[in-house]
């Protein structure tokens, strides 16, 4: 569906990603991880248009992204930036039919049909009581699900997802990431979402990349990064990994 | 909810502010120093046609399309800026024309008809310009830069206005302060036609780029993400609601507060996207600046009183309320 081919940015000078390749099939989760400022938000932003690559090529369905139109991408590929709060406060259905605006024509409004989206997306992401509230009136976990209902109001293919866990307290964290995992295996979308949280990505994705100082240091399966030898050498992180439940998961070694 | 809901709440709520606007006409124009009704001028009053025809109701209409310029010119800053504060004063476009004004009544000319405001005009588009150049950086505009280049350069802009009047002949000054605070007094019918095609022209610009515009409120890059041509509608959006300023500016002299109060009370009313908001600012902004601008030549009858106040006088209270109202 999606591939990158040696792919680079720079910001004024600042190399930020360097010379990645990759490529995404359909229903998958992908965690992106690594440490801060190894470039994570820069390729996200790559895949979503913000950005556009100095050098390589990324090309959707064997389409280099500077062929498509840029609103026709947008059907295909939904982006959440971390921090996405409008400034003035907003109902959350309108917020989330505002997910439909690649579809609309320059002097259109949200049709009925672009409502029953925005409905269907919050209901999928358990928010269907939240509609007719502001959100500024609304939790942190709660606001992450309208925005992230927004972008499957465009019903798209790919989903790219900039730190949706941060600021999220654990039951929020792992609520949010089960209804990931449910949402690709329920519609097949891929998912690609930047994180920290080594244990909750490795449990829930199918793979995971790991950016180190732009590059992309590795792309496994998550049992294979979760090994405290692989930690150290791509975070810095000492651990010891715990055997529970068929997976290894990683606690911080305390020296005390 | 669905959009069944929308347009009708669209549509009641323009049609409630059009005949607030209405009505507010009807009293700007009817009620003056001297009596004059649309009946005797309707009957073929040459006195209370000439007053009302030739000098209230061009005045009024005037004030209905300053304002509704400043708020249409305020809602598209605030939302290309995505910063509530943001207003047309604030970047420098009526400092620019304040600018162009006070040299031009230093250098001697205001006594030569429509100079002033051509002069004006061309600083609020030199001004606007120039900020526009100062916040960008190569493909990109810095909305921070922009406003902190419109405070700089307002700075400036005040020090050359006082240094102007401090070297214009007295004689000059009276007009030249009236200006300052704000005036509709000798508005004529080529102002209100020239205003209506600026506002028309402005309004439908900003209707083509509205669904693009009101994607920037969840940020520049979201609405990348969405497919928008952020600098493009940046760059639109700016140069549009400049201009009219300029344009507003240039036939009233300075009427603080509308740009400002008038988006955040049509917004506290109705809590709804840029498209929506921007028909109600323009109606809205209209209905205020005729009010305030009533009360500028009612309640004193010696003397004209600046709009500008009056604007403050009659928005703050109910801005107030509705905050109140609203948390």
């Amino acid at each position: 569906m999606l591939e990158l081919l040696n792919i680079s940015f720079a910001y004024e000078g600042a190399q930020a990603v360097e010379g990645i390749t990759a490529s995404f099939d359909r229903n998958q989760l992908i965690a992106l991880t690594g440490p801060n400022g190894s470039g994570k938000s820069t390729l996200l932003k790559l895949i979503a248009r913000v950005l556009a690559p100095r050098t390589g090529e990324i090309a959707f369905d064997g389409k280099r992204l500077r062929d498509w139109p840029a609103k026709e991408y947008a059907k295909q590929v939904a982006y959440l930036p971390q921090d996405p709060d409008p400034t003035f406060s907003m109902l959350a259905i309108d917020v989330v039919v505002s997910g439909r605006a690649p579809f609309l024509g320059r002097f259109d409004w949200e049709g009925d049909a672009d409502y029953d989206e925005a409905e269907r997306a919050l209901s999928v992401c358990d928010a269907a009581h939240l509609g007719g509230r502001y959100l500024d009136e609304m939790s942190g976990g709660e606001r992450k699900r309208v925005f992230l209902a927004r972008v499957l109001a465009a019903r798209p293919r790919l989903i790219l997802l900039d730190e949706p866990l941060a600021s999220l307290d654990i039951s929020h964290v792992q609520q949010f990431s089960a209804l990931l995992r449910d949402i690709v295996d329920r519609t097949g979308v891929t998912v690609v979402y930047a994180t920290h949280d080594l244990n909750w990505a490795a449990a829930y994705s199918d793979r995971m990349l790991v950016m180190q100082r732009g590059t992309l240091a590795r792309d496994a399966r998550p049992s294979e990064v979760m090994q405290p030898d692989v930690v150290r050498e791509l975070f810095g992180f000492d651990a010891q990994a715990v055997a529970m439940g068929g997976r290894n998961w990683l606690v911080p070694r305390v020296n005390s | 909810m669905s959009s069944a809901h929308t347009h009708p709440r669209l549509a009641g709520a323009v049609a409630l502010l059009a005949l607030l606007l209405a009505l507010a006409l009807i009293l700007a124009s009817s009620a003056g120093a001297t009596d004059a009704s649309w009946r005797a001028a309707l009957s073929g009053d040459v006195t209370a046609r000439a007053i009302l025809i030739g000098i209230r109701l061009p005045r009024a209409l005037l004030a209905a399309l300053v304002g509704a310029t400043l708020a249409v010119a305020g809602v598209t800053f605030q939302t290309l800026l995505r910063n509530p504060l943001a207003d047309p004063f604030i970047l420098g476009v009526s400092g620019g024309a304040a600018c162009g004004a006070s040299i031009a009544t230093a250098a001697g000319l205001a006594r030569l008809p429509g100079v002033v405001p051509a002069i004006a005009f061309a600083g609020a588009c030199g001004a606007t310009a120039a900020v526009f150049l100062l916040a960008r950086r190569r493909e990109y505009t810095d909305p921070t830069r922009l406003l902190l280049s419109g405070l700089v350069l307002n700075a400036f802009f005040s020090a050359v206005i006082l240094i102007s009047f401090g070297i214009s002949r007295q004689s000059d000054l009276t007009a030249a302060l009236r200006w300052m605070m704000g005036t509709l007094f000798g508005a004529t019918w080529n102002d209100v036609l020239l205003l209506t095609v600026l506002l028309i022209i402005s309004m439908v610009t900003l209707a083509t780029i509205g669904n693009d515009l009101r994607m920037l409120a969840f940020g520049e890059d979201d609405a990348k993400s969405r497919g928008v041509n952020v600098e493009r509608v940046k760059l639109i959006g700016f140069i549009t609601a400049s201009i009219v300023t300029g344009a507003a500016v240039s036939v009233s002299g300075i009427i603080g507060f509308v740009g400002l109060l008038v988006p955040h009370l049509i917004r506290m009313m109705w809590r709804r996207d840029f498209r929506f908001l921007l028909p109600l600012c323009a109606l809205g902004g209209g209905v205020l600046v005729v009010l305030a601008d009533l009360l500028s030549r009612v309640v004193v009858t010696s003397s004209e009183l600046p709009i500008g106040a009056f604007t403050a006088v009659l928005g703050v209270p109910f801005f107030l309320t509705l905050l109140r109202r609203n948390r």
